[in-house]
């Protein structure tokens, strides 16, 4: 069963899935009516004629009763018999003298030979006796005259039919329109609810007690998914803003112990492990911090940014270290306007972050460039370098945190997470293109708000 | 020069005043706001030292009242907040400069020099060292007349080896200085090593002698016996 409504219903809105069922049943109901309408009508229009021939049938023995035999068939002449057809040959009326003396009464379909025509009838006959002479009486009616009943009938039933298919199909469409639009505002609102600050929680009205039910769930959900997202989100910035206490602490003590003049080599080593841990620690810290921060959406983006002018000045900060691996960096942009508004420090970290992936991924005389180009309504950033590219397997998980890929074991995989938290922050969209070997661009669009 | 520090944290007060008294500040300190308004209303601080998460009130509002009370001090913020709004708001409120916790006590030292050198007038915008001069206002280096033509990054960095003169700064402390907090998650000490082969190449040219001590796989040091400012 499941198969076969997976085999007939496409996978869309169910809107439209109860539209389809109802055209499917419709289109189901006029076929079959095409193939019953005309048979039903015949039962009953020979059911009708029969009925009317019975009851010529007792008209005609009350007339003989009243009338006696002899009014219509001579006693004595044995051929002769009554004969009565109306003038357009619908009907006739026979009555004549019968050879055997069984007696039938029966209904059934009979040839007339008429003024030299062949035409068809359906006739009754019955048989009765007066003074022990057994007489023949036939009470004929035209098929064609059936036939034009039977049409009539037809054409009254179709249109009675297209009627009742019109007023349903309406009240199917809107009552589904009416029911469903509850529904359609609930996946509306799920496909907005990216993010927990976004949830909405106003249940929207509906006759559908379904739906209600449906909408106090999903509510539960989001408040639950909401709670634990602030507690995380909580946590990770009270943790990370309490630890920069301490750590504060070791670095200024740390440096004081550097400035002892005694220290020998190995003691001055040792020291700098362990301000290279600290500083690994920090970076950590203050990089949870700040995605924390994003995620509290505590940053205004009410800047208008040049993001040519932001780009070079990122390019500039990462040009030494560019020539040091003998890589270049070109930067490609139309003398035109390229403002958005958003938050400058943010923004310098994202494109940082890029450029610096670039550099770092990119062998010595590698190749990066950095094209900016605008289309109707999105501004088109891309970082592109010709390094080794990523590793199909690894894309999907590119921008998730505390991921480490490829040989670079010694960062601990934050940049990338942040790069993708400021884009959406910003409502960027970003896209990877990676070939291994080839190289790998990172796409950023930025819709043009001028 | 007179310094305020406002820090309720004894254990970082301490070293920062440990580190300052080294570096000839003449420092107070204050633990919580109470305490440093008294302090600013009594002397005249060059540099008032304000860590704002204090435990009675809001650090900035001091700001405000040592502004209403006339002090000209320079103020420097320190906070673990690193982020633009309270940047913003803290300069808005009269706050000069901003540190985020956890700082270089170096780095502080360099800034404050900095200011001192271009705010105060106390010293001039040149560091002589041999024949050589760092002009740190037009941030041009020279041997004798000649302009000797670094990067940006490696005339930071050699600035900052000098101000730090005599005392070793390792690798990480450079790339802080010179790179700020890009975010990296990573620390690519080699850089470091290619800038100051690259300064070392650039002054080996007019002079013979060893500016710069390597110190294998921790740093380097500017030895000066006397660096005239």
């Amino acid at each position: 069963m499941n198969l076969l409504w997976e085999m007939l219903l496409p996978k869309t809105k169910l809107k439209n899935q109860f539209a389809l069922i109802s055209a499917l049943s419709k289109v189901l109901l006029i076929v079959l009516s095409i193939f019953v309408i005309p048979w039903l009508v015949r039962i009953v229009s020979i059911r009708e004629t029969d009925d009317q021939l019975i009851e010529k049938l007792d008209q005609i023995y009350n007339l003989i009763e009243i009338k006696g035999i002899e009014n219509f068939i001579d006693e004595e002449d044995n051929n002769q018999g009554f004969g009565s057809y109306n003038i357009l040959k619908e009907e006739y009326i026979s009555i004549e003298k019968a050879s055997d003396s069984l007696l039938v009464e029966f209904i059934d379909y009979q040839q007339r030979e008429i003024d030299g025509e062949i035409y068809e009838y359906r006739v009754i006959s019955a048989t009765f006796s007066i003074n022990d002479q057994v007489y023949l009486l036939e009470i004929g009616k035209s098929i064609d005259t059936i036939v034009s009943l039977e049409n009539k009938l037809q054409r009254f039933a179709f249109y009675f039919l297209l009627i009742l298919l019109g007023i349903s199909t309406f009240i199917d469409l809107s009552v589904v329109q009416i029911l469903l639009k509850p529904f359609g505002k609930i996946i509306e609102r799920l496909k907005n609810s990216n993010h927990p600050k976004q949830f909405d929680y106003n249940i929207i009205p509906s006759q559908t007690s379904d739906f209600i039910y449906l909408q106090n769930s999903i509510s539960d959900l989001m408040h639950q998914i909401e709670s634990a997202f602030e507690t995380e989100r909580e946590f990770i910035g009270n943790a990370s803003h309490e630890l920069l206490t301490p750590i504060s602490i070791i670095r200024t003590k740390l440096d004081n112990f550097a400035a002892i003049d005694q220290l020998n080599e190995a003691q001055t080593q040792k020291l700098f492990e362990v301000k290279t841990t600290l500083s690994r620690l920090t970076k950590m810290v203050r990089s949870l911090l700040l995605l924390s921060r994003i995620e509290n959406r505590e940053y205004l983006k009410n800047e208008s940014i040049d993001l040519i002018k932001l780009i070079t000045a990122v390019k500039i900060e990462f040009e030494d270290r560019a020539d040091l691996k003998q890589q270049s960096i070109q930067c490609i942009h139309p003398n035109e306007n390229f403002t958005i508004t958003g938050n400058t420090e943010l923004l310098q970290i994202l494109f940082g972050n890029l450029l610096s992936n670039a550099i770092k991924y990119t062998p010595e005389k590698g190749a990066i460039s950095i094209s900016i180009e605008k289309n109707l309504s999105q501004f088109l950033i891309q970082i592109q370098d010709n390094g080794p590219g990523i590793d199909p397997a690894d894309l999907p998980h590119i921008f998730d945190r505390f991921k480490r890929f490829g040989v670079h074991k010694e960062s601990f995989g934050i940049g990338l997470a942040l790069v993708k938290q400021i884009a959406d922050y910003h409502d960027f969209k970003i896209k990877i293109n990676s070939k291994l070997q080839e190289g790998t661009a990172f796409l950023l669009l930025v819709s043009n708000q001028q | 020069m007179r310094i305020l520090l406002v820090e309720d944290e004894k254990n970082l007060g301490s070293e920062i005043i440990q580190f300052l008294e080294k570096e000839r500040f003449h420092c107070d300190w204050a633990q919580n706001s109470k305490r440093a308004t008294e302090l600013l209303i009594n002397n005249p601080y060059d540099f008032v030292l304000l860590d704002i998460g204090l435990p009675d009130g809001n650090g900035l509002d001091l700001i405000k009242e040592a502004r209403t009370i006339g002090s000209e001090a320079y103020f420097f913020v320190i906070t673990a907040k690193g982020e633009l709004r309270d940047k913003l708001l803290g300069f808005e409120l009269g706050a000069d400069d901003y540190l985020a916790k956890p700082f270089s006590l170096l780095e502080l030292n360099s800034r404050l020099q900095a200011i001192i050198r271009r705010k105060f007038g106390h010293k001039s915008d040149e560091i002589k060292f041999g024949s050589f001069t760092l002009d740190t206002a037009k941030k041009q280096f020279f041997f004798k007349q000649e302009l000797i033509i670094l990067t940006k990054k490696e005339y930071d960095l050699l600035r900052y080896l000098v101000l730090n003169k005599n005392r070793v700064l390792d690798r990480l402390q450079l790339t802080e200085h010179i790179w700020g907090d890009f975010f990296e998650d990573d620390f690519d000490s080699n850089y470091i090593d290619v800038h100051i082969k690259n300064i070392r190449k650039k002054m080996a040219k007019f002079d013979e002698t060893k500016w710069i001590r390597t110190l294998r796989g921790i740093g380097y040091e500017f030895i000066m016996g006397d660096v005239t400012t």
